[in-house]
């Protein structure tokens, strides 16, 4: 007598699939750099909040399923990806293409509409930065394709910012900065651990291309300037003491995680695991900050 | 003000560092991807963007000094 067999995978479905091609939970920590720098601009309506982050998300999962279908190729090769629904069969490539165009396009229409001209404008030119300059310029070029490709996932707080402010101002700069320089050290610390991964793709990530002691440098560098950057808009009165010391703290943290990498490859041991621990940190980090941000804004006063 | 200066000096720091390393990267590299041309464009317009943001910044700090020290005068 044999017991039925029960899969523990879970059965993909159509609605799954789209839902994957959103890639949801890189989209979780874009709508945390939204939002939160709409409560540091002012006090935003439930309705701005609610438009702006169906928006943002509608704008983001369009752009990512966008970059599914230009990646198709390169997504079978890779172990982190080759289960997406296209290199698996399980959507065809002009579907995907459809599904996130039109997403993107109600995104414009909801945020131009519910919110302001200038917010949708911006999502828009994330989605543009992302697709054409990043996945379809940048990524298969250089080795610093993070680098600047980073600015596609910095548009979120400009967005958030202009939901309410209707204008971007130096303030709103240095939120992208932020993100632009958080970048590097983030995705190379993955980076460092997929090496095999992007060589059979034939990415030219900076682990591979430059070798992973100098990629370490560079991250210990932008996380440096990383830190430095972040406590600027304190001289200029955006923010006070809390934000102050959460940026020092949680900077301080992200700098000592990289430089325990940077230590354990000049000794020579496997840095590996210290890497996976400051690509998770620095998701936090990240996080983190911006709340310090809004907390500031509303409890510091 | 010190905050400043501390942090501009560490931005200008590491940046300085990013090119050097950059270049040295470049230099190394002999695949097809050593474009160094084009390489050296793509590390150098973050730098001149971040110039271009501390300069506006030394402006906020300069406006929001006078600000807290008008602010002062009409107390007193």
């Amino acid at each position: 007598m044999t017991a039925p067999v029960v899969s523990a995978v879970a059965t993909p479905s159509l609605a799954r699939d789209l839902i994957a091609l959103t890639k949801p939970r890189i989209i979780s920590l874009l709508l945390v750099t939204t939002l939160a720098p709409m409560f540091v601009a002012g006090t935003p309506s439930w309705a701005t909040i609610w438009w702006t982050g169906v928006g943002g998300y509608l704008m983001a999962g369009g752009a990512n399923a966008v970059n599914m279908y230009i990646d198709r190729d390169i997504d079978t090769l890779m172990a982190r990806t080759k289960l997406r629904p296209i290199p698996s069969g399980r959507m065809t490539p002009r579907a995907v293409l459809a599904f996130g165009v039109a997403i993107a396009t109600a995104a414009t229409w909801l945020l131009a509409h519910y919110v302001n001209v200038l917010t949708a404008a911006l999502a828009l030119a994330g989605f543009y930065f992302y697709v054409f300059v990043y996945t379809r310029w940048l990524k298969r070029t250089t080795p610093q394709n993070i680098v600047l490709g980073g600015a596609a996932g910095a548009f979120p707080p400009l967005v958030g910012w202009a939901a309410v402010t209707g204008r971007v101002d130096l303030a709103s700069i240095y939120l992208f900065l932020i993100i632009f320089y958080w970048t590097p050290p983030h995705f190379w610390a993955l980076a460092l651990n997929k090496q095999r991964d992007y060589g059979q793709a034939g990415v030219p990530m900076a682990p591979n291309i430059w070798g992973a002691r100098e990629t370490i440098d560079q991250m210990v560098w932008y996380t440096v300037l990383l830190v430095a950057l972040s406590v600027l808009p304190v001289t200029f009165g955006v923010f006070g003491r809390i934000y102050l010391g959460s940026a020092l703290v949680l900077g301080g943290i992200l700098l000592w995680g990289v430089l325990r990498v940077r230590g354990r490859d000049r000794a020579g041991t496997d840095w590996s695991a210290v890497a996976w621990w400051v690509y998770g940190y620095s998701l936090l980090y990240l996080a983190l900050l911006f709340a310090a941000m809004a907390a500031d804004r509303h409890l510091g006063a | 003000m010190t905050l400043f200066w501390l942090a501009t000096a560490l931005i200008v720091i590491s940046q300085g560092m990013i090119l050097r390393s950059t270049v040295r990267a470049m230099l190394a590299a002999r695949s097809a991807h050593a474009r160094r041309g084009i390489e050296w464009a793509y590390a150098i317009v973050p730098a001149v963007a971040l110039v271009i943001v501390l300069l506006a910044t030394w402006q906020a700090v300069q406006r929001r000094q006078v600000q807290v020290q008008v602010s002062a005068a009409v107390r007193t």
